[in-house]
């Protein structure tokens, strides 16, 4: 099974970071709120953009199968706390709820 | 402030299936300065090709509202709803906590095209929800139509925010005023003809961004079919 994570921007859909595209050491936990996750990654403009943009972001976890429809979970942050820690290179987003869907079988008219 | 953005300044993305002219900042066009008109956020004129369309995704806290002008747009979401918007008709997503939902051409021959609009809501965590509604195409003749409104009504679509989306077919050598109130803002798009307004043309798919002006004036050099809001 592969895992992705992704945080893009909600409004047009930007990405910000792409876990599939280079080496983010990442965790994801789950807390009695909702989820936190950790991604550990130098301060950069990517950084920049998803603390400038932290009222209005996607968060996603890709799951792949082989032979499987790819799942997709999306994460509602709202307004929840987005932070970076510059001793430790961390930046934590903590979302609310999710919503878990396989595009696959969404659409019927799509071929799906 | 009266500023006009020709036609040919929006950015266009054209991806054979799509033909997409955006006013505002989306997807892989990014331009710092122009993310947002008060609470405006995308104004996205979308023409899709027969039997494609967009594949589920998720939006939150955002009222989305999709102007059909030309054919069918199908809309399905997470919740269950399916539904066909045709011309004429508008729909207004308000995605609050969240909503996946795909939307795609209801034909697998002709055209679509649409305008779709994203506005801030006046509060974050809605309950998601749609609504559909068709106006009385008579009503647009040299008058501002509201069609879409915070407290809706006959054949109005409510919005979570303190705006009116009217629409109107002006004839030639008409004129509508509307006067602008303190502190609010004008969007105008012209989907066909040309207009005049206050001595600044606007031709087709042209679009103004408007403030501080108390009054306007909009006459139409030819006969012309636009679109006004009202926003914060």
């Amino acid at each position: 099974m592969k895992e992705t994570l992704l945080v893009k921007h909600a409004v047009g859909g930007r990405t910000f970071i792409d876990t599939s595209r280079g080496n983010v050491e990442y965790r994801v936990e789950r807390g009695e709120t909702g989820w936190k996750f950790a991604l550990y990654l130098p301060f950069d403009a990517a950084v920049e953009e998803v603390l400038k943009w932290k009222d209005e972001l996607n968060v996603f976890l890709f799951h792949e199968w082989e032979g499987e429809p790819t799942k997709k979970t999306w994460f509602y942050v709202k307004d929840n706390p987005v932070e970076y820690d510059h001793a430790s290179q961390c930046l934590t987003i903590t979302a609310e709820t999710c919503i878990e869907y396989v595009p696959d079988r969404f659409s019927a008219a799509l071929g799906g | 402030m009266f500023h006009v953005y020709p036609s040919n300044s929006r950015y266009s993305v054209d991806a054979g299936w799509l033909r997409s002219h955006l006013s505002f900042s989306f997807g892989e066009y990014y331009d710092p300065d122009n993310t947002s008109f008060g609470v405006m956020r995308v104004c996205n004129d979308d023409e899709v090709a027969g039997g494609k369309g967009f594949g589920p995704h998720p939006h939150s806290d955002m009222e989305i509202v999709t102007i059909v002008l030309e054919g069918q747009v199908k809309h399905e979401d997470n919740l269950g709803n399916v539904e066909v918007v045709s011309a004429g008709e508008v729909q207004r997503m308000s995605a609050g906590t969240g909503i996946i939902h795909a939307e795609y051409n209801a034909s697998r021959t002709e055209k679509v095209n649409f305008l779709q609009l994203w506005f801030m809501p006046e509060q974050r965590g809605l309950t998601p929800s749609f609504e559909t509604t068709g106006y009385d195409r008579e009503r647009l003749a040299n008058a501002l139509l509201p069609v879409v409104a915070s407290q809706g009504g006959e054949r109005i679509a409510s919005i979570h925010q303190d705006m009116t989306i009217y629409l109107s077919r002006l004839e030639r050598g008409r004129i509508l005023p509307f006067e602008q109130a303190q502190g609010r803002r004008v969007f105008l798009f012209v989907i066909k003809g040309k207009l005049d307004v206050n001595g600044h043309e606007l031709g087709e798919r042209d679009t103004a961004r408007i403030e501080a002006v108390p009054s306007l004036s909009i006459s139409a050099e030819q006969d012309a079919w636009f679109m006004l809001i009202d926003l914060p």
